[in-house]
């Protein structure tokens, strides 16, 4: 190697390094304000308000994202009212019924461990379970998924709530499923039936109807999940039929439906109106 | 307009005057870089159509540009190390910053101030929550724990697109650590290979078993899946398989290029979205092979048709402009668009692509060239300055623009009693 060739390599290396400079400057920046937080996720938990009385009412709220879109409402609600609430709801299926599909038997196996875990460490005294639009599968399936969550909520000393999906636009994806999602809150209501007190089944039509496109289905521009509104309406109603069940009287909705729940995120991900 | 950005990143430099494309032994042939920037327009016009919602399977340009992407970086890496003996990794990742990063800051600053100006209140904290994200080149993962494709709420998200960058960067980060290691020794391309189609194929396992969820942005947006392209693209820069190319003689690789140029029409023109059933199952892996099979061959093979057509100037102009383009499209959809419905879809599609275009060409001209080829500004210490400046005033912008309060008038009380 001749000393021209050292000289030009040596050269080339020092704005390699400054550049490498720049990259770590603009990357660390970049992991730093990453590290401060999301920006605007700041929402302020209704919940920790120490003002409401405790009702010794512990809710666990189960079912997929459509659930979840009802659960910031729902949570606001019902700790206003001095009940405590843990949100188990999941973005991306949430359902408890192995319906033999490949799908299916990876999501309820998550939800099933999620559900002990939960019963484990919030030691709910309700496990509220929302049909969900995967609970496909055979009626015998739908029955043995739901009398397993009756079964380990009592084994737990909880009661179970079932709530019916709201109507939803059946595109594509659902169609295939169609008739198996119009089984599921059928047999959801014939298990609370049979239980023997241990589980209810609340009839969300009384809300949202049984027409996805109608108004009162309330549903965002997806068709699927609902925006703030819907969740307030929900949230409303699903406190009043449960502190009637349990004996608790639900907070007026001036101390919880206009606060900071209605900025959660994923509202922004719906495009519901700002 | 398509629910989730599938978005491309830009390539090796090969847009440099002739000056600056001396060939170098062992590297890929450097005489086709105008057909592969060529590619790259057919790439990136391909995104700007499925962005538009003019072209289904459009999102399978970000495939193609994953693919030469590692083919030409390898093909770099593997001349430099058959040159000197030694890659010099501080030097590589020096060029990659100067080629990557000075428009995509330019682009971040502008399109935060632009969503503050002109964006929804969603647009803006959505911008504001994916900045740091995007400045530490991870947008990808961020998106995956988002779950922005279950949401389909790439319209909500002005840096959606940039996940593929983030892809890249973190290709870049480790690929070359591992020529640098592998390459050593006589059988050191042959090792390269190996890797490559072992990690390619991991890859496609990795895809299978991901893609069978609720949500797939996993399987779509990971590193780890999409890595797969670019080692296919790697793959085909090897020594092995570039001889083996050179060996196919020019009439037989005009058919297989016609074949395989085909091929990617039909794959952009008729699948169904990010979506469509098998993509996941083998479909992209599928689609990376196809591409990766012509690339090597309109490199290695001199004067097939296929590197003539790809070469011509306005795909090749088109992939000249590429990277910036890329940048910049997204924004200027989501912001432009819904401002231009009088014009109709296509009025509207057309003025969107010609801003694009024009804000692609001056970021060209005024940042990314001057950086690259090391004008008077950008050299040495006042280059430092001027990349840390901007990085500086992104942050000094991300923390000045007021937090946006989403959800506020939401709910009406009324209605509830």
């Amino acid at each position: 190697m001749n000393s021209k060739h050292k000289s030009r390599s040596r050269s080339s290396r020092r704005p390699a390094r400054r550049a490498l400079g720049a990259v770590g400057a603009v990357a660390a920046l970049g992991l730093t304000l990453a590290g401060c937080g999301e920006k605007g996720s700041g929402v302020k938990d209704e919940g920790k308000n120490k003002s409401t009385t405790r009702t010794g009412t512990k809710v666990l709220w189960v079912g997929d994202s459509i659930a979840g879109a009802e659960a910031p409402a729902l949570g606001a609600a019902l700790k206003a009212g001095g009940v405590e609430f843990k949100d188990s709801s999941s973005d991306g299926g949430g359902t408890i019924v192995d319906s033999g599909e490949k799908i299916t038997r990876m999501i309820s196996g998550d939800t099933w461990k999620q559900l002990t875990k939960n019963i484990d460490s919030f030691r709910p005294t309700v496990i509220a379970y929302q049909v969900t639009t995967y609970d496909w599968g055979s009626k015998d399936k739908q029955r043995a998924a739901y009398e397993k969550l009756v079964g380990t909520a009592k084994d737990a000393g909880a009661e179970v709530v079932f709530v019916p999906s709201p109507p939803i636009k059946i595109d594509g994806f659902y169609k295939q499923h169609e008739a198996q999602m119009r089984t599921a809150p059928e047999v959801a209501a014939e298990v609370a039936r049979k239980s023997g007190g241990t589980a209810a089944f609340f009839d969300a039509s009384q809300v949202w109807g049984t027409d996805a496109s109608a108004g009162k289905a309330q549903r965002a521009s997806d068709g699927i999940h609902n925006c703030q509104q819907g969740a307030a309406a929900f949230a409303k109603w699903f406190t009043g039929k449960l502190g009637e069940r349990e004996g608790f009287t639900p907070a007026s909705v001036d101390t919880w439906a206009q606060k900071s729940w209605t900025g959660d995120e994923r509202y922004s991900k719906l495009r519901c109106a700002a | 307009m398509p629910s989730r950005l599938p978005l491309p990143a830009p390539a090796r430099g090969s847009t440099a005057p002739a000056r600056h494309r001396a060939a170098r032994s062992g590297g890929a042939g450097r005489a086709h870089v105008a057909a592969l920037d060529g590619l790259r327009g057919f790439a990136v016009a391909a995104v700007l159509l499925f962005h538009a919602g003019q072209l289904r399977g459009g999102f399978l340009g970000v495939d193609l540009f994953f693919v030469l992407s590692g083919f030409l970086i390898t093909g770099l890496l593997l001349g430099e190390a058959s040159g000197r003996g030694r890659i010099a990794l501080a030097a590589f990742w020096g060029r990659r910053a100067r080629r990557l990063l000075p428009a995509l800051c330019c682009v971040v600053v502008v399109t935060v101030a632009a969503t503050w100006a002109w964006g929804s209140t969603d647009q803006l904290r959505f911008a504001l929550d994916d900045m740091p994200w995007v400045g530490a080149q991870t947008v990808n993962w961020h998106y995956i724990t988002e779950q922005i494709g279950y949401w389909n709420s790439s319209d909500t998200r002005v840096f959606a697109h940039l996940w593929s960058i983030g892809v890249e960067w973190q290709f870049y980060l480790v690929w070359p650590l591992v020529v640098a290691v592998a390459a050593r020794g006589r059988c050191g391309e042959r090792i390269v290979a190996s890797l490559a189609g072992a990690g390619a194929l991991v890859s496609l396992a990795l895809t299978v078993s991901l893609g069978a969820a609720v949500d797939t942005t996993r399987a779509y947006e990971g590193t780890d899946t999409r890595g797969g392209a670019l080692l296919l693209g790697a793959f085909v820069a090897t020594a092995p398989v570039r001889n083996l190319a050179r060996r196919v003689p020019r009439r037989a690789a005009d058919l297989v290029c016609l074949a395989l140029g085909c091929g990617l029409a039909v794959a952009w023109t008729v699948t169904e979205g990010e979506k469509a059933p098998l993509l996941f199952q083998g479909g992209l892996f599928l689609h990376s092979v196809t591409a990766a099979v012509l690339i090597v061959l309109m490199a290695q093979v001199p004067g097939t048709w296929a590197a003539r057509v790809a070469g011509s100037r306005l795909p090749r102009g088109l992939g000249e402009l590429s990277y910036s383009l890329y940048l910049w499209h997204w924004p200027v959809y989501l912001l432009l668009l819904p401002r231009l419905s009088a014009l109709g879809d296509w009025g509207g599609i057309v003025v969107a692509i010609g801003v694009s275009v024009v804000a692609a060409a001056v970021t060209k001209r005024f940042v990314e060239d001057p950086v690259r080829f090391r004008a008077g500004w950008a050299r040495g210490r006042r280059g430092l300055i001027a990349v840390v400046t901007v990085a500086l005033a992104g942050a000094v912008l991300w923390a000045a623009v007021p937090e946006p309060v989403p959800g506020a008038g939401t709910v009406d009380v009324e209605q509830l009693r």
